[in-house]
């Protein structure tokens, strides 16, 4: 397994009330697989992607990353960790503004004491990945949203991570650009990268192999991405039945 | 991950972010900059006023002491130092006994007023005094001769460089007759230029036999005595020798102080440096509280810095980047706006000093260990100036820092 999240528990002291974000969350994630992590906002996905991205830690339970057990470790540590097993998409791109898209996608291999020839040859090969070899020295802001996304993906495979972690991905961009980077997910997918997807849109984690819903901070459905995502639906329905009501 | 990626990235990094500033940068590296060329300027022009004024002490020759009822330095009131007794010709001669006494000058000044060639010069320290004064006060002659036994109650007279250039311009004033006062005298010799000591000309000058100037300009002057050494090294001794002989000659009681004052130009020198060393203190005070200011702001500008790149933070750490990356990259881009700003502030303190050695009679000149502990004093601000901002960029919790609007 690559990912193993054993009963992980991560409470929040906000204004002296104990916040239970997360109430032991289990399950495992195996190499090369597609899996969404679905709930609606509030239901502790961002806490969860926190956690599986090594940028926060659990307050209990055990958390195995790539054999590694991770939830304890001091924060060099986890730099480490995030630096060379987790590729990060995020809604926003979180691109740095003043660098061109090669320099950003060079960054993990900066932290990763990459020389520089060598980081220029990796971060081009990821830019033709994503098919953005024509945008290279381009900076975020000559380059639409979907070509952000992708440099931001092309940053994230660059480091050859053991999973890409991806918040929202489609969030910030327009349905047929996200259709672009679903495509591009799918791709990645059949040529055997782990990805975890973290969205609260049912058609999104519909489209993924597998996905797993939370609710409340608890794990309520794990299984076949379609299946969860009409669940999904039909409680979202419910709930707008009874407010309609 | 090595430190030596840490430098190096965390280098490029802040040149990068200095480079997309520019105009915050200049503002801030002027900050220092203005400490900084304060500092070097005012310890320049200090440094230089007092190289310029042993270099003047030096002229009055290492080898030579002074005794004089007056000394050269005044600690007490005037008239007390006016009521000792005279100095006498009997003193004098006493000295050349003392071992390693090369020269005895007594010698006696007034100023007078002299004319020659229908011009008058109005103050011009008419010196009444022996051969030996030519060795005593480290004069040279320009040219013919200084004052011989044989002149000795004559009426001739040796011209300071300034006196014959006046009267004389470019003439060899030899053998020319000049009045001093109403007495005529004939010039013999003319002594090479000696220079300014603290502003005023030494050569503004001339020497006359002394009993020639006792009875033409009173014979109750106060003499002073020069003593010249054969070797600086047996000055002091020599000194004691010439208190003690002084004071059994003048009879001094064993309980009372000396009542003549024993000169040399050292302690002019040390009074000038007290002087100076109080001077020196404010202005690099001033200095320091002028890089204080722009430490700063230099500080104001870093946590500006972090709080704008709050975002930037979060996706380095996000990407594998450690505290430790963050700290050094904050670090280096603090203390090198502050090491530029020292180096800008260096050349326009050494620019400043030098404008005023130019317009002014002061010479200023920098040592050049001033500038390195400029530069490396600025970039030392920087660096403590930038410690709490970085620290504070490196404290940023990454979940934080990346949703940091």
């Amino acid at each position: 397994m690559l990912i193993q999240l054993e009963q992980i528990c991560r409470t929040f002291r906000v204004g002296g009330e104990e916040v239970r974000a997360l109430r032991d969350v289990s399950f495992s994630v195996a190499k090369g697989e597609w899996v969404a992590v679905v709930g609606q906002s509030g239901s502790g996905k961002s806490t969860l992607m926190n956690v599986l991205g090594c940028l926060d830690t659990p307050t209990a339970g055990r958390y195995l990353l790539n054999g590694k057990d991770v939830s304890r470790m001091a924060d060099d540590a986890l730099a480490r960790v995030r630096n060379e097993e987790i590729g990060f998409i995020f809604q926003t791109f979180q691109l740095l503004p003043k660098e061109t898209a090669l320099a950003n996608v060079e960054l993990p291999l900066v932290y990763r004491g990459v020389r520089s020839r060598e980081r220029r040859e990796r971060a081009a090969a990821a830019l033709e990945k994503v098919g953005l070899s024509n945008r290279v020295h381009h900076r975020p802001n000559e380059l639409s949203g979907g070509q952000r996304q992708r440099v931001a993906i092309a940053r994230a495979l660059c480091a050859e991570p053991s999973m890409l972690l991806a918040d929202e991905p489609t969030g910030n961009l327009d349905s047929a650009t996200g259709e672009e980077i679903v495509r591009l997910f799918e791709a990645l997918h059949r040529a055997g990268h782990t990805l975890v997807l973290v969205t609260h849109e049912p058609r999104l984690a519909a489209r993924c192999p597998r996905a797993v819903r939370l609710s409340d901070g608890i794990v309520v459905a794990d299984g076949p991405g379609p299946e969860v995502a009409r669940q999904n639906l039909e409680d979202l329905g419910r709930a707008a039945d009874k407010g309609a009501a | 991950m090595s430190l030596r990626v840490d430098g190096w990235e965390g280098a490029k990094i802040a040149l990068a972010s200095l480079r997309a500033n520019r105009l915050r940068t200049v503002l801030t590296t002027a900050g220092i900059g203005i400490g900084v060329a304060t500092l070097l300027a005012i310890v320049g022009i200090i440094q230089g006023l007092n190289a310029s004024f042993e270099e003047q002490l030096a002229g009055l020759g290492s080898n030579s002491l002074s005794i004089s009822k007056f000394p050269w330095v005044m600690k007490g009131s005037w008239w007390e130092y006016r009521n000792r007794k005279n100095l006498t010709l009997e003193h004098a001669e006493a000295l050349r006994r003392v071992p390693n006494v090369v020269a005895v000058a007594p010698n006696v000044t007034r100023i007078r007023e002299v004319t020659g060639r229908g011009q008058q010069l109005s103050s011009v320290r008419v010196v009444g005094t022996i051969p030996d004064y030519l060795q005593v006060s480290t004069y040279e002659l320009a040219e013919g001769r200084f004052l011989v036994e044989a002149d000795e109650g004559g009426s001739v007279v040796v011209l300071g460089a300034d006196v014959a250039e006046a009267l004389f311009h470019r003439d060899s004033p030899l053998g020319a007759n000049i009045r001093i006062g109403e007495r005529p005298f004939r010039v013999v010799g003319v002594l090479a230029r000696k220079g300014k000591l603290l502003g005023q000309s030494r050569d503004m000058l001339v020497a006359i036999p002394l009993n020639t100037h006792r009875r033409y300009f009173g014979r109750w002057r106060p003499l002073d005595i020069g003593v010249a050494v054969d070797d600086p090294s047996t000055l002091d001794r020599v000194e004691d020798l010439v208190v003690g002989a002084l004071r059994r000659h003048r009879q001094t009681p064993p309980d009372k102080e000396d009542d003549f004052a024993v000169n040399r130009p050292e302690q002019l020198a040390a009074t000038y440096e007290q002087l100076t060393a109080a001077l020196y203190a404010v202005a690099v005070g001033v200095g320091f509280i002028t890089l204080l200011v722009g430490g700063i702001g230099i500080m104001n500008i870093m946590l500006v810095s972090v709080r704008e790149r709050t975002r930037e933070i979060g996706v380095r750490r996000a990407l594998g980047a450690r505290r430790r990356t963050i700290v050094v990259q904050f670090l280096l881009e603090a203390s090198a706006v502050s090491a530029v700003g020292g180096a800008l502030g260096t050349a326009a303190g050494l620019g400043i000093a030098q404008v005023v050695s130019w317009i002014t009679p002061l010479a200023a000149a920098v040592n050049p260990l001033t500038v390195v502990a400029g530069v490396g004093f600025s970039a030392v601000v920087g660096l403590l100036f930038g410690i709490w901002p970085a620290a504070r960029a490196a404290s940023l919790d990454p979940v934080e820092a990346l949703r940091y609007e």
